[in-house]
This record gives structure tokens, sequence and C-alpha cells, in this order.
């Protein structure tokens, strides 16, 4: 007894006491440095914050230097955009918790008010200098109207009035070339219907004006870049600290000073304004504005990005639309949309082995087992069911042709496909039910139904398989790690 | 507008909000129970009409059927309920009953998967083209009651008279019956059940069971009254029935009917007038009762304890 | 500084609160206690804006706050503590203790992006409120465990932390809802000593709820006894403790009658 008091008497009383609070101070360091990319965290959590935005930068501006290709830059270009909606999007269900299902209205009240007042349409061509403030305050206020709703629902009701919102938005997008306004004569024409508003004019600063796909790479750059510092700025903040609060505990938060709806509402602008601003660049950038841009699979597209990467974590959504908006460019041709299927499995395999030492090698074991597998099945089916691998699969190249060999390829995929396909989410489903021995036998079976239903049926039809991973990302995310890649696991009192 | 008019737009009120309220029940029920908005409810919903689908044409499609109308329907119904009962309790198992201790988002992002995941599911499997049910040809609309301005036809009948069928037989089930009395105890405090002997998980299982299956009873019928099963159907519909459960007040099982019924006519007879605007009207329905009523027309407001 | 004025408030058909006549003044450190169930946290919750009155005033500082938002109630100068703890508990110690200024500062988001001088100074004040409540509680709450996440302070730390969290909102009535509950004799004790200190160094003017008598006994100018939503005694510790109804509310009517 006596020592422990002299120990602690030595020891200055801000640092923690060795063998007594150590191990406590350390806790952050315990909790970000796990699995795969504790590293990575560990270092995002050190490094100064203008450290990483410098070197974001940096990283941008080389890209978009070196590379010339109009493709790539477009994608870049998109993902960008992607990061201007996850980041607005953050501050709605990241920073403030609200649910907010129609968050997509706002990039299209940006697109459609720049196609209003740059371009042809109402022919007015204000200069985007001009035009952005107003877009952007006007996206804003359409913001605090939906937010006003918000006033006194719970979360949950929020998220049918987005829907909702969402749903009419497109309706009048489609459909608001013939409005008919009391006291008006002449049906107005807003939206231009199905067709679209176009063309729409360039993006004009009056001192530079963005004409080339590499130009409004570096201007969305640039948007993105001041996005991130004003909002890592506003985060540690008093309006920061009270957003978390909120989260955390509304009514405390109430009570102890802070106007939890006024707040609420400020998110959901904030996060309005942010869409408004990106709606901007992107009609712009297209120089077009048209109905089908806005629309459900958008939404859930930019809340993956924001789920993925960690609600809450300004590095971890940008991380999130990055991988989201690659791997979703990566689907669309069937050679790069097995890089992300088979890359995908490897990822999954690794971050699910707790161990981070055999990982790499259980790993391997299982490829192997999963390649030895099916090159035996489809040696037996070979044999009772020739129809069974004589088909061609899509695609080209090496790779197609060594899967050709491997995965089971029937002349007619369409229709034992969709029964492949069903019994497949059923083993998914089942093995999370199975422990143990049973689990273990059945993953290399499983991954080789995978690859063959993926093969077959899946790569053909990119644009519902895309949104069908989506949906499975988030259930499993939401099971599995639902602070994302780099949020902070909470704790919640039930 | 003219008598026959408003007469027949109030028959399609309540045929369209017959299949509302089925459908509303099965939010509401869960709602009461869980806490959570199922969006996958909705694509249940859709499972449901396609099942039908597949039986009809199984037993030869409706030009060919080898047995009598009636009882493919009927059979149409069976299959569909228990198809999606189960489908229902899989979800549940899957998707949410991990999530009970997560914060109150989590589930909600999961449901939005699972319903993303179905609806392109089902568009894979089946394709995005709608699939009819022709059901001019399953029973022509000349058969029914026509008396004066009132048209119903006998597929209208059936799918008021199932919904109303079911709806009696849940108020029975929920009011009269043990496993009622353990659903309404288990939405009132899930804590408080456990520690009394009920099994708060059982119950659960057994509200999705019967939800899910109302809604693909919904889903059938709606599938007989407008002809088509697609794979989108999920989204607009379960929206405008989410409307019609908070509208009647979540969680509680006669709003949820109430609420059906009224979305029917509202939807009925704004899409007379507005015709694509008609998302707007119910929209502003339901901003209106939320700002004025938060917990619905019917709903209890509860109280938090601090 | 408080004065209740037949202040009635009921749940349904339940009554929870009868025309109750409370005054607090200044200075005073007053105890509400009765048996679970009388009434106390309703009281607080009526309070401190999160219920509206059925009927009654509020006067705080001859102003009546019945029925106004529980933000600009604590703008006004009431702060709570929460019987069940309801810290930030996410967020680092630190920040709960910053976050509740909020109400006292004026910087919004815009200067907040531009990191004005304006708002960098109120940062700095922000920060400095924060280490100065949080050193009120010794060495405790203090270095590294600024940084530290909430939710991994002990029991004991985590009221502290709810009070310090309190004060920060500059009040001048504190409502400390079971201070001393779930601790053990030591710290029970301090927390006696705690509660006087804060009314001796800092001015506050202090309602407490508390169940162990031992604390009432040691803390209170006054005490108010409730059951059932009423007020059924008032005054000193020795006159409420021995007084018959009291008795009976908490023990029951026979042991009343033997004493």
């Amino acid at each position: 007894m006596a020592d422990e008091d002299l120990q602690h008497a030595q020891v200055p009383a801000d640092k923690p006491r060795i063998g007594v609070d150590e191990w406590v101070a350390r806790e952050e360091e315990l909790r970000l440095d796990q699995g795969l990319l504790g590293p990575v965290r560990l270092f995002v959590a050190r490094v100064p914050w203008w450290t990483l935005l410098l070197g974001a930068a940096v990283g941008g501006v080389l890209i978009g230097a070196i590379v010339d290709d109009e493709y790539f830059l477009q994608v870049g270009f998109d993902t960008l955009i992607y990061v201007l909606l996850a980041l607005g999007l953050n501050v709605v269900v990241g920073w403030a918790g609200l649910l907010d299902l129609g968050y997509v209205v706002f990039l299209g009240v940006g697109a459609y008010g720049f196609a209003w007042l740059s371009s042809g349409h109402f022919d007015i061509h204000l200069s985007a200098f001009a035009s952005v403030p107003i877009i952007v305050a006007g996206t804003a206020l359409v913001g605090l109207v939906i937010g006003l709703t918000s006033w006194r629902l719970l979360g949950d009701y929020l998220a049918i009035v987005t829907l909702f919102v969402l749903q009419i938005f497109i309706t009048w997008g489609n459909n608001g070339d013939d409005i008919n306004i009391p006291f008006v004569d002449d049906p107005v024409n807003l939206t231009n219907g199905a067709n679209g508003i176009h063309p729409v004019d360039s993006f004009d600063l009056i001192i530079w004006k963005a004409e080339t796909v590499k130009d409004y790479y570096f201007l969305a750059l640039g948007v993105a870049l001041i996005l991130l510092a004003a909002l890592y700025l506003l985060n540690e903040s008093r309006t920061g600290r009270a957003w978390r609060a909120l989260r955390e505990d509304a009514l405390a938060a109430n009570v102890l000073s802070m106007p939890v709806n006024r707040l609420k509402l400020l998110a959901f602008v904030f996060g309005a304004a942010i869409g408004g601003l990106s709606g901007t660049v992107f009609a712009a950038s297209q120089n077009s504005v048209f109905p089908a841009d806005f629309n459900l699979q958008k939404l859930i597209l930019i809340y993956a990005m924001v789920i993925l990467g960690g609600a809450g974590s300004l590095p971890g959504v940008v991380v999130g639309a990055i991988v989201i908006n690659v791997s979703d460019r990566l689907l669309t041709t069937p050679e790069n949309a097995r890089l992300i299927f088979y890359g995908g499995i490897i990822i999954a395999l690794l971050a699910l082995v707790p161990r981070r030492r055999w990982g790499p090698y259980w790993v391997a074991g299982i490829a192997a087992g999963t390649v030895a597998f099916g090159f035996a099945v489809r040696a037996v089916v070979g044999v009772f069911w020739p129809n069974g691998v004589d088909g061609t699969l899509p695609g080209e190249g090496s790779l197609t042709n060594a899967l050709s060999h491997w995965v089971l390829v029937p002349t007619d995929p369409f229709d034992i496909g969709r029964y492949a396909y069903v019994l497949l989410v059923a083993l998914v489903v089942s093995l999370t039910f199975i422990h143990g021995i049973w689990r273990r036998l059945l993953v290399a079976p499983l991954i080789y139904l995978a690859a063959c239903v993926w093969e077959n049926v899946l790569v053909a039809e990119p644009a519902t398989t895309r949104l069908i991973l989506l949906g499975a990302l988030l259930v499993a995310l939401m099971n599995l790690r639902p602070e994302g890649l780099f949020g902070t696991a909470r704790v919640e009192v039930v | 507008m003219d008598w026959a008019t408003f007469v027949q737009l109030c028959v399609n009120g309540l045929t369209l909000g017959s299949v509302y309220a089925l459908l509303a029940l099965g939010y509401s029920m869960v709602y009461g129970v869980l806490k959570l908005l199922n969006f996958a409810h909705g694509d249940v919903f859709m499972i449901g009409a396609f099942v039908g689908y597949g039986i009809l044409t199984s037993f030869g499609g409706s030009l060919n059927l080898s047995i009598s109308v009636w009882l493919v329907i009927v059979l149409m119904m069976g299959g569909a309920m228990i198809g999606c009962g189960f489908l229902g309790v899989l979800i549940e198992r899957v998707a949410y009953r991990p999530l009970r201790a997560a914060p109150r988002i989590a589930p909600l992002i999961s449901a939005l998967g699972v319903s993303f995941f179905l609806a392109n599911s089902a568009q894979l499997l089946f394709g995005a083209a709608s699939k009819s049910y022709d059901t001019f040809g399953l029973v022509p609309p000349e058969d029914g009651i026509h008396w004066r301005n009132l048209n119903i036809w006998w597929i209208q009948v059936l799918v008021i008279g199932s919904a109303f069928l079911f709806m009696a037989f849940l108020t029975w089930l929920v009011q009269r019956t043990k496993i009622g009395k353990a659903m309404r105890a288990v939405s009132f405090d899930r804590e408080a059940a456990a520690m009394m002997g009920i099994d708060p998980d059982r119950v659960i299982v057994y509200t999705f069971f019967i939800g899910s299956a109302l809604a693909g009873a919904a889903g059938v019928l709606i599938g007989l009254v407008l002809f088509q099963a697609f794979p989108y159907m999920g989204f607009n519909y379960g929206l405008q029935a989410f409307t019609a459960a908070v509208v009647g007040g979540i969680g509680y099982i006669p709003g949820a009917m109430f609420g059906g019924l009224l979305i029917g006519f509202v939807q009925s007879f704004s899409q007379y007038y507005f015709t694509t605007w008609f998302q707007l009207v119910s929209l502003s329905l339901l901003v209106a009762v939320m700002l004025i009523r938060p917990s619905g027309l019917f709903g209890k407001a509860t109280l938090e304890k601090v | 500084m408080l004065q209740l004025r037949g202040l009635s408030l009921a749940f349904g058909g339940l009554s929870v609160l009868q025309d109750l006549e409370i005054v607090v003044n200044k200075g005073e450190i007053v105890s509400v206690i009765g048996p679970n169930g009388a009434g106390k946290t309703t009281l607080f919750n009526v309070i401190t804006g999160l219920y509206k009155p059925d009927a009654g005033e509020i006067l705080f500082d001859d102003q009546n706050i019945a029925g106004m938002s529980p933000d600009r109630i604590n703008k006004l100068g009431i702060a709570r503590t929460f019987q069940t703890l309801r810290l930030f508990l996410n967020m680092s110690v630190k920040e709960n203790v910053m976050a509740v200024q909020y109400g006292r500062t004026r910087s919004g988001p815009l200067r907040s992006m531009l990191r004005t001088p304006g708002m960098r100074r109120e940062e700095r004040e922000i920060n400095r409120r924060a280490e100065e409540r949080l050193a009120f509680f010794g060495e405790r709450l203090m270095g590294y465990r600024w940084d530290q996440p909430a939710y991994s302070l002990s029991y004991a730390n985590r009221r502290r932390l709810e009070i310090a969290r309190a004060t920060a909102t500059q009040p001048k009535l504190l409502l400390l809802d079971e201070p001393a509950a779930g601790m053990n004799p030591t710290e029970t004790q301090e927390i006696t000593g705690l509660i006087g200190q804060l009314r001796e160094e800092g001015g506050y003017t202090i309602l407490v709820i508390e169940h162990d008598m031992h604390v009432v006994e040691g803390i209170s100018d006054r005490v108010v006894a409730l059951d059932h939503g009423v007020k059924i005694a008032e005054g000193s510790f020795e006159q409420v403790a021995t007084d018959e109804r009291v008795i009976e509310a908490y023990l029951g009517l026979r042991t009343a009658d033997t004493k």
C-alpha cells in the first residue's frame, strides 16, 4: 500500500500512472489499431489535419496534371462530385444523425437552378460567379422548408417525408414542362420534362472559364478541398460540438443550453447548400440537366459511400466516395468487374480473420482449396452434363480465358443461372446461422458457387448487379462494422 | 363531377385502400414491436405479387387455366402469404436481429439495403419489364355488380372482401388471443414483457410472419386489381402504405387500417384531379398530420420517461 | 430566486404534481425528499422545461418560465444533472464540458469556418472554463483524462463530470438529481462536502433531490418532502425527519403511529 502511494505521489498527476491508468490512456490507440486498416487509422488520427488536407491536395493536383485521358479525368471528376455529395450527406447523417432519404433533391435543385440562371432556357446567362451564390442560397432555403418538417418529427418519420420529396421532385423534373399556374395564361415550362435542359453554360468565373474535362476536374478538386477545410473547421467549433452532443443525447443537450431543433435545421440547411453547390458544378460539366440524373440509385450510392467510409468522419467519407465510385465504374466492363469480385472476396476473407499474422496464409489456403474444388466440380459436371461447360463467358482477355476453364459455363446460362443465384443467396444467409466446422467447410464451395453465378449471370447485368451489391454491402456493413472504415465504434445506452 | 364518376372513384379508392390497409398493417405491427420502419416491407409485397404471378403461370396462365379461376386465386394468395411470411422472418433474422443493440440508424440503413437488394434481385431474376396478371382474362369486368351508377367488378369485391376479412382476423388475433396480447405487451415494453415470461424474439418472429404474409396477400391482390407486377413497385406502394400507417398512428392497428383506406381514397381522387401530382397530395396530408398530431390521427402519444 | 406557485401536472388521469408551492432563496441549499414516485424528478423536469405544467407558475427571478424551451431556461440560469446519467458518452471528457457552453457563446458557423479572432477568443475562453470546471474535482478529471471518451470513466467520475458539465453553463440555480446515487460511503461523504463547496466557491443556489439522509442532513438549509405530488412537510432537517406524515409516507402508517 505504501509503495503505491509513494508511486502516486511521485508521478505528476496529469500523466497516466504506469500499470494503473496507462491502459486507459492508451484507449484510443488500442481502439483504432485493429485489423488491416489499423495503422492507417492511427496515422489519420495522429497527423495534423492540414497535413492530411495538403497531402490530398498534392495527390489530387498530381493526378490532374499527369493524366490526360479524358475518360479517366471524367471518372476523377465524377468521384470528386460524389465526394462533395458525401460530405454534404455526412453533415446531415453523420454529424446530426438525421436520416435524410431525399438528399439527391438538393443536387437536383442546384442543377436546375444553374440551368435556369446560366443557360438558354430562360435566356439568362449569369456567370457562375453570380449564379452560384444565388443557387446555393436557394437550395439552402429549400432545405430549410423541408427541414422544418423535422421540427416535430422523430428521425424515422423524416426518412419517409424526405423519400416522398424525392419522388415528387422526380415527378416534377419529368413533368415540369407543362405546369398550370392559376392566373397565368400559358403553362410554364420549368424543367423541359424528360428531355431536360440543354445546353447549359459552362462554369464561368469571369477570370477563368471551365471548358475541358481537365478544367472541370480541377474546379471540382478546388471546391472539394475548400469544403473539406471549411467542414473540418466547423466541426471543431461550438457548432460541431453541439451537433455531436445532439446526436449523443438530444434531450440532455437541450436542457444544457443547446437549441436542438435549430441545430438540426442548421445541419439540414448546410447539407442542402453543399448539395446545391455540387449541383451547379455538375450541371455545368454536363452542359445539361436531365431528370434521370436524380434518382434513388444515386441516393443509395451516396449513402453507401458515407456508411462505408464512416459516418461522421471526414477522411472516411472521402475514402468511401473514392472506393465506391471507382468500384462502380469498374463494374461496367466484365474484365474490370472481375477485379472487383475476386479482389472483394480476398479482402473480405482477410478482414474476417482476426489475427493479422496468420491471416494471409489462411486466405491462401482457402483460395487454393476453392480452386481445387472448382476444377473437381467442373470435371465431374463435364462428364455428366456437357452443356454445363460448353458456353462462353462475357468479356475477353487472359483472365476471362483462364476463368472459363475453372468456372461452370452453361451454354444457356439464363435459367440455371437464376436458380443458382437463389441458391447462392440461400447459402450465404444460412452461413450466418451455421458455426464451427461446417461453416469452414462450406466456405470454399460457397466461393465457387458465387464465382459461377458472378461470371454467368451478374457480370452481364452491371446496372442491376451494382445495386444488388450496394444493398448487400449496406446490410453487411451494419452487421459487421456499422462505424465503417474510419468511423469510431459508438457506445450507446439502450 | 357527375355521380357516376364519383361512385367509381369511391369504389377504386376502397379497393386501393384495402390493399394499402393490408400493407400498412405490416409496417405498423413491426414498428410497434421493434420501433423500426421496415423499408423492406414494400419489397416483400412486391415478391408476393411475383409469387402470385408465378403460381398463375404454372397453372397455365390466365388464358389456359387448368383449374378454376377462384381456386387459382386462392392458391396464389396462399402461396404468396406463406412465401412472404417466411421471407419476412428470414429478413428479420439476418438484417434486423443482430442490430437490436445498435444505434437507431443502423437497422434503418440495413432495411434500406435489404430493400435495394430485393428489388434488384427481382429485376435480375425476372427482368425489369412488368409481368401482367391479365386479370381481364381471368375475370372479365362485366362479371360483377352493375346496379345503376354502381359498377363493382367481382375482382374488386374479392379484394375488398379479403382485405376486410384479414383485418377482422388480425383484430381478433391481437385482441383475443394470447399471442396478440404478447404482441401488445412487447410493443409497450420489451424488457418488462420478457420479465413476465414472454419471449420477445418469438413474438417478433410471429409479428414479422403475419405482417409479411399480409403483405404477400396485398401483393397478389394489387396484381389482380392493377394487372401488373414489376420489380420496383415496392417503393411506390410502400411509400403510400407508410404514409397510411403513420397518418393512422403508427404502432396502432386500427389506425393502420383507417390510414390505408384514407390514403386509398385520397389517391383515387387526387389521381383524377392531379394525375401525376397526386403524390404531392399524399405528402401534404402526411406533413399536415405530422405537424398537428405527431402521433397520428389515432395514435396515442407516448411520453418518454426522463 | 425560484418560486413555484400552484404548480400542477397530470399525465392522463394520473396526477403527478398537485398545487405545489415551493420557495428557494438565493444562496440556499434545499433538499427535496420523498419516496419513489413522489414526483421529484418530474418536478425537475417541469422546472427545466421538459414538461409544460397544466397549471401554476414557475417564477425564476420574478420571471415565469413555465413552458419555455429547455435551452432558453438554461440560458436564464438553471442547470441540472440527471438521476440516470446522461453524459455525451462518445465525446471526450473535456468536450462534454465544452459542448454545453454553446448557450453562452455566439460564434456562428461562418465565423467558425473563417476562424475569426472573435471566434478564437471564444474558443480559448471555452477551453479555459472547461479546465476550470473540471479542476474543481481535484486531479481526477485532469491531465490525460481530458481527452478520454466519457464512457471510459468510472461511475463516480461520471457523476462528477455530470456536475462539472452542469456548472459549465454558468447557472445561478443548480438542480442536482440524486448526486450521491450509487456511491460508496467515502464517495458520499466527498459529495456532501462538494455540494457545500459548490455553494461557497461557486455561489450557486442548489436544489437537491436525494434519498441518502446522511447527505440531506449534511447539506440542507431546508428540506421539502413530497409524496404523490403533494408537499407534505417543509422545514429544517430535524423538523421534517420527525414529521409524522413524512414517516408515514416512507415507512407506512403503523410505523408512524408507533413513532
